[in-house]
């Protein structure tokens, strides 16, 4: 089958969308054991929290929100940079958590963690969706972005002692990867352009990063 | 999943950081799926992610806190998945249950501005959608009327395609999926599963240039097949293509390709649907 002459072109680089509750991606894993592990006492309330909200509770709902509201402002705040847009994926994350509440599975994670994938993917799906529109400005500007500017303004950002303790302590590459994908909101092809690091180097230090990360974070614990 | 399990498994911290591209996250759900040890580290991971968002905890306006409790009476709940199998997470999953996914979409009305445009994806069964059923005959008889026009040989063959149809449509296990493609328009997909076949049809693609074809595609763990060319449309709609031996884990995938096809996708899907 061949096709016709036509005559308008389509945009390839458009990305794909998925439906519904942006971000919650877990369901895909299987519940492996002793996943639970994740699930500290710091936010045991909020596992609570979010049963209660589940059943309609706005009330507990409410609550959950003030806890977890700096967070998700945080993250978005720094991946969208835009106040106004900001505010505006922070609203839909939060009520994303109210209508998937019932979908939370403790064994998957803590909540805060599902809250915060939640939002980080939000947040990162909407500068994506607004850099497509300046495709080409973008990739031209990616090559001219000092990326000492993005990482410095973003570990400016990270009020916890703690968290800025453990990312000292990765070398430069890793905390630099870590830093630009989930502050920045890069991709791991981006990253890999702006340190001129191998796209397969950009992704170990990735992983590596966040296993040290893990680590320290743990050991503090 | 010996084969790309190793490099999928690099993949897991950029997976984690949303650092990969949407094609790339399917993929790699595709291979969590059956990989508990990358499910557990995604997890673990996650929760690192989880601190750093803590760490960066910026207080947001009290407008914002209210706006959202006022939106909240709004916004109808999904039900836990054991009641309804409405779907709230991801479109990767590859189990073979039937499910209906008609969730509520997120709650545009009590937002500043236009949410961003979300795809569609639903699958229900056959009986609730006559109409799309009835869309693809028409377009299948279509295929034979035209066809039939041109030579015997290429009316027997029309008849087999029909039949090929007519088969996947009547499977007692037909579901049917609907999905929106990236550049626009819709695709409809008739899928059995005992006959490891699908019918796929689009309306509203936008036209290509003389040079490029839309290729239909079976993604999944088994690699990247090509199902064939999409006809070129006819009143906005393309007739129906077949494609057979789908295998577990396959996903439907639509690229848009140089004229006469590739045997690998080339460009980024503008659609993948998870069967």
């Amino acid at each position: 089958m061949v096709c016709q002459p036509d005559r308008a072109e389509t945009n390839q680089s458009q990305q794909l969308r998925r439906i519904t509750c942006v971000g919650t991606g877990r369901g895909s894993s299987p519940a492996p054991p002793g996943a639970g592990a994740g699930t500290t006492s710091r936010d045991a309330g909020l596992e609570d929290l979010l049963a209660q909200a589940a059943h309609g509770d706005q009330a507990a709902f409410e609550v959950l929100c003030h806890q977890v509201a700096p967070a998700v402002f945080g993250v978005v705040r720094a991946v969208v940079r835009d106040r106004f847009q900001a505010e505006e994926v922070c609203q839909e994350v939060l009520l994303d958590v109210w209508r998937c509440a019932s979908r939370f599975q403790p064994k998957r994670g803590s909540a805060m963690s599902w809250v915060a994938t939640i939002a980080h993917r939000r947040a990162v799906d909407r500068v994506r969706a607004e850099q497509r529109a300046a495709e080409r400005q973008r990739r031209a500007m990616l090559h001219q972005v000092d990326y000492d500017d993005v990482t410095e303004h973003v570990e400016a950002r990270l009020d916890a002692e703690r968290v800025r303790r453990c990312l000292g302590r990765l070398t430069p590459v890793q905390r630099e990867s870590v830093t630009l994908a989930y502050f920045g909101g890069y991709t791991f092809r981006e990253v890999a352009l702006l340190l001129g690091v191998p796209e397969g180097t950009v992704k170990t230090r990735m992983r590596d990063g966040l296993i040290r990360l893990r680590d320290c974070l743990g050991a503090d614990q | 999943m010996r084969r790309p399990r190793l490099k999928s498994h690099a993949l897991v911290g950029a997976y984690v950081l949303d650092a990969v591209s949407d094609s790339s996250r399917i993929v790699f759900e595709r291979h969590l799926s059956g990989c508990a040890a990358c499910a557990r580290e995604v997890i673990e991971l996650r929760e690192v992610t989880a601190e750093l968002a803590m760490g960066a905890a910026t207080e947001p306006s009290r407008a914002l806190i209210e706006r959202v409790r006022e939106s909240v009476r709004q916004v109808t709940q999904l039900p836990p998945i054991a009641d309804s199998g409405v779907r709230c997470v991801d479109a990767s999953r590859s189990t073979r249950t039937r499910r209906r996914l008609a969730g509520p979409m997120l709650p545009r009305p009590m937002l500043p501005r236009p949410m961003l445009p979300r795809p569609m994806l639903r699958r229900r069964m056959l009986p609730r959608l006559a109409g799309g059923l009835g869309a693809i005959l028409i377009a299948a008889v279509a295929v034979v009327s035209a066809v039939a026009q041109h030579a015997v040989d290429e009316v027997s063959a029309a008849q087999e395609r029909i039949h090929q149809i007519a088969q996947v449509l009547n499977a007692p296990d037909a579901i049917m999926l609907t999905g929106r493609a990236a550049t626009g328009g819709t695709v409809t997909v008739v899928m059995s599963d005992e006959d490891h076949s699908l019918v796929f049809t689009t309306a509203g693609l936008p036209r290509l240039s003389a040079s490029r074809c839309y290729q239909l595609w079976l993604m999944g763990p088994a690699g990247d097949r090509s199902a064939g060319m999409l006809p070129s449309p006819r009143d906005g709609m393309t007739s129906p293509v077949i494609a057979s031996g789908i295998r577990a884990g396959d996903h439907v995938g639509l690229t848009i390709e140089p004229d006469g096809g590739t045997s690998h996708p080339t460009g980024a899907p503008i659609l993948v649907l998870p069967l």
